[in-house]
């Protein structure tokens, strides 16, 4: 059986004030556009000016994100950089495809090439935290930061050296892939507020966002946010599937359905996810129920905001009202699940609980 | 000589995002790798693809570019002397 493994610190970029913040920060913030866009911070605090010059968006969220992450947890040494990404950086990407057909695909600017590739963001990492242990970017669509995570937990149960490693997850929302997504019906049709979202579960689509999230995970309980005690990822189970994932992860845990005080979802307003939902959480009628995707729309690497959610609920040992779907009455936040699942069906079930 | 260096400055500010920068902040002859405006590698990568799109010059041999890359004036020069657009 695998050994928990301990998150030490957590930081988000979102479209929420999440970056900098130990508690979600007020005010919070709502679109009516269908279309989620991130809080953009001092990047100039963690970036030079030479680099900085020629870096997208979604360069500098990864970047500030995690240096921002190491920084809080409050160590020397990293011992590897594990991420994921469902695109990249679509921006650069966009605008080198969009320069190859305006200039005939000659002359064409090298920086945008560079940039769009999967892996920028830990390749500047590693420089500027001067890690040359592992390095890894995963891209697996809805899965990807789950995967890095996933990684990391193997990586940490490897070895009985106290290790930290950085775990991160990151993507941009472009017009291009906005228009894109919305051509095959990713995003509801009429234009809802989105902290209104979960309001509107009985139609097709969702909201889109974008955000960065990171983590350092440890094999070290000392001074940690919790415990993650179990990963779990399918990439295309119905709800009976995943339920019966769930009371393996308990059972494996010695835990009962009573012992879990609060869940974490990943609703995100369509129908056919409401629906998902609304089956699994029939098990966990003393559960107190939260969700966040109205605050950060959904992309790709929305697990990694959904972690820092949960991390910071339990560290925090409260959820805000903003979050909660159905409260219980409950003294202390012990043990909770999280359930992330995407418009594709690719799902993610954690067990973390509190060790403090 | 004059006109075509002002252009070149500022074409160099908007292809580098020189933010904040104007082009009468750069010397004509101050280096532009290291000291002067402290440009990299990919910095050069971006100035060749700047001459080849707005001046229709291509450096095919790296000995070359060190030296036209030196400095606006070296590039204003180089361009005077080559440019096919």
């Amino acid at each position: 059986m695998k050994q928990p493994i301990y998150i030490k610190s957590a930081c988000a970029i979102s479209p929420q004030h999440s970056f900098n913040k130990e508690e979600f920060g007020k005010p919070w913030t709502s679109a009516d556009t269908n279309l989620l866009q991130a809080i953009q911070p001092d990047h100039s605090q963690y970036i030079s000016p030479v680099a900085i010059r020629r870096m997208s968006k979604l360069l500098k969220m990864g970047i500030s994100s995690g240096m921002q992450c190491v920084k809080e947890a409050g160590i020397n040494e990293i011992h590897g950089i594990i991420t994921g990404t469902g695109q990249g950086s679509t921006l650069d990407m966009e605008q080198f495809l969009k320069d190859m057909i305006r200039l005939n695909e000659e002359a064409l600017n090298p920086t945008y090439f560079i940039q769009s590739t999967n892996n920028s963001v830990n390749g500047w990492l590693a420089m500027l935290t001067k890690c040359t242990a592992y390095n890894q970017t995963y891209v697996h669509r809805g899965l990807s930061f789950d995967l890095a995570l996933f990684d990391a937990m193997l990586m940490l149960n490897e070895t009985t050296a106290t290790k930290y490693l950085l775990v991160g997850g990151f993507d941009n929302m472009t017009d291009e892939y906005y228009i894109i997504k919305d051509k095959i019906g990713y995003w509801k049709k009429d234009r809802i507020n989105s902290l209104e979202l979960l309001l509107h579960n009985r139609s097709a689509g969702t909201i889109a966002g974008e955000g960065s999230a990171f983590v350092t995970v440890t094999n070290n309980p000392e001074d940690t946010m919790c415990a993650l005690h179990s990963i779990e990822l399918l990439p295309d189970a119905d709800a009976a599937e995943t339920a019966l994932t769930i009371n393996n992860i308990l059972q494996a845990n010695n835990l009962s359905p009573d012992d879990i005080d609060t869940i974490v979802c990943g609703m995100n307003g369509d129908k056919d996810n409401q629906l998902f939902f609304d089956t699994i959480l029939a098990d966990y009628p003393n559960a107190t129920i939260a969700a966040y995707k109205h605050l950060c729309g959904e992309y790709d690497t929305a697990s990694a905001f959904g972690t820092w959610v949960t991390a910071t609920i339990i560290k925090n040992n409260h959820v805000p009202e903003e979050l909660i779907v159905k409260r219980n009455v409950q003294k202390k936040i012990q043990n909770a699940l999280y359930c992330n699942r995407t418009l594709l069906n690719q799902t993610t079930i954690m067990l973390l609980s509190n060790n403090q | 000589m004059e006109d075509l260096k002002s252009t070149l400055k500022q074409q160099i500010i908007d292809s580098l995002n020189l933010q904040g920068m104007k082009p009468e902040d750069i010397d004509d002859n101050a280096p532009l790798f290291g000291e002067g405006l402290g440009l990299d590698s990919i910095d050069s990568l971006e100035l060749m693809v700047l001459m080849e799109r707005n001046y229709g010059i291509k450096i095919e041999d790296a000995r070359d570019g060190r030296k036209v890359l030196e400095s606006v004036q070296s590039m204003a020069e180089y361009i005077q002397a080559n440019r096919k657009l």
